[in-house]
């Protein structure tokens, strides 16, 4: 069993999967289901490196973060009234918490490379958090949009030289997509709302940040994964059942990933 | 008699100042600090940092010193810094947030705290290891130490072997562990100019 925990692709992939999908299926009911993104990437936090917090490291805030994404999302599921303003001030709040997450990194960088790295996984973090929020009420994208935020920023981190980094991303991907095969199996749609959007929005930038800013993700790879929630709204068959609309969302969002990966590739065989 | 005196200390002086703690400034070129580590198991992964710099004082007679030292972790190399055909090499992901997440962390130090001696040389020595901004105790054992003039430039100088061994979970480096041994063998060889 240890030998089976300790396997890369149980511990980033399968074990994720399997919590997403009990989370979604368990919680679904309490309208809660938008749980499983979080607890998908918790899963492998606690398989991969397990919950530490001293020294308070630029990834172990990101950690600390993606414990708190899901919750204040639910809490705004159950109390608050979303409002017109509620996507860009999460969005906003989210990216000046990136700045804290890397200030480690970036103060020891040249003043001009700090505020490009630093501007750009802050706007990042800010576009995702706000644009997955904007998907709260269609589960259907909201599910595609957080498996392929999540498999795409975990491969492209993987391509970048971060293998722990890459497990934590593949993991959020595969929470989500067990909230998304729920809704497939059921042949219905159940609410994601914010506790999904903010952890996918928020954990997702934060990951591309890591990958940036701790190992080798080029640059230009950040405004081709904000690509990836304005994929999920592109256009479905709106009578078409549930799982066809998922596959389809998630193949419309695949590409911006897709892309993503094709452009690290390319950067690496660039680079010396 | 109070000249003659007089004439006895300032001849003693030089041989005073000779006990005085000695200062040396690591040879960058001559000093690296090695690692050996399990790998899958099956065999021992060897590499070194090929950056060091810091500083010792030696005092002889009177069996004290001290010792700090410098590591630039981006300087780490096993063999595999070319990725080839790969996206990446495995120098370029050890210097990555996995390993030794040099963006974050780019030194990892050695203070000494105390040294034991055995005879005229140093034989271990006791101090604290800063890494991944963890800092933990770590004795390394001098296995071999001499002092003396460079045979050619004939300045004055220390050189020797050390080594010791650290768990690198104890400093939050914990990816692949077990597959990636935990336990890191350390071997540093030095040689130190006198200033």
């Amino acid at each position: 069993m240890e030998e089976l925990l300790n396997h890369p692709a149980v511990q980033g992939g399968v074990a994720p999967f399997i919590v997403g999908l009990i989370v979604a299926a368990a919680l679904a009911p309490l309208r809660a289901g938008g749980l499983a993104a979080g607890a998908g990437f918790l899963t492998a936090v606690f398989l991969v490196s397990g919950f530490q917090f001293s020294p308070l490291t630029a990834t172990r805030k990101l950690i600390l973060l993606g414990m708190l994404a899901p919750v204040i999302g639910l809490v705004a599921d159950l109390a608050f009234k979303p409002t017109r303003a509620t996507g860009p001030a999460l969005g906003a709040i989210s990216g000046a918490a990136s700045v804290w997450v890397f200030i480690s990194v970036l103060q020891q960088k040249p003043a001009s490379e700090a505020a490009l790295m630093g501007g750009g996984v802050a706007l990042l973090t800010a576009w995702l958090v706000a644009a997955t929020y904007s998907l709260r009420d269609r589960p259907v994208r909201l599910g595609a949009a957080g498996v392929t935020l999540g498999v795409g920023v975990g491969v492209a981190a993987v391509l970048s030289a971060s293998a722990s980094l890459g497990q934590y991303g593949i993991a959020l991907g595969a929470g989500a997509g067990g909230y998304l095969l729920i809704q497939m199996l059921l042949g219905r749609q159940l609410p994601g709302g914010a506790a999904l959007a903010l952890a996918v929005g928020l954990i997702g930038g934060l990951l591309a940040g890591a990958a940036l800013l701790l190992a080798q993700l080029p640059l230009i790879a950040l405004p081709v994964l904000a690509l990836i929630p304005l994929a999920a709204h592109a256009p479905l068959p709106g009578k078409a059942p549930v799982w066809a609309q998922a596959i389809l969302a998630s193949v419309y969002a695949a590409i911006p990933a897709a892309a993503t990966w094709y452009l690290i590739w390319q950067s690496s065989r660039g680079s010396a | 008699m109070r000249k003659l005196a007089v004439l006895a200390v300032a001849a003693a002086l030089p041989l005073i100042a000779g006990a005085a703690p000695e200062n040396y400034t690591f040879d960058p070129y001559h000093t690296f600090v090695n690692f050996s580590v399990d790998h899958l198991g099956m065999s021992t992964l060897s590499g070194r940092f090929n950056k060091t710099a810091g500083k010792m004082t030696f005092d002889a007679a009177a069996k004290t010193g001290s010792l700090e030292i410098t590591v630039e972790t981006a300087s780490v190399d096993t063999g595999d810094g070319d990725k080839a055909s790969r996206p990446r090499s495995r120098d370029d992901h050890l210097r990555q947030a996995d390993f030794f997440n040099s963006a974050e962390f780019p030194r990892m130090t050695y203070k000494s705290s105390a040294v034991k001696f055995s005879g005229d040389n140093p034989t271990e020595l006791e101090g604290q290891a800063t890494l991944l901004g963890v800092t933990k105790p770590v004795t390394l054992k001098i296995e071999r130490w001499r002092c003396g003039a460079n045979p050619m430039s004939k300045k004055a100088m220390c050189g020797g072997n050390a080594s010791g061994t650290i768990k690198r979970t104890d400093f939050g480096m914990k990816f692949g562990v077990p597959v990636l041994g935990d336990e890191v063998k350390l071997t540093v060889e030095f040689e130190a100019y006198k200033d």
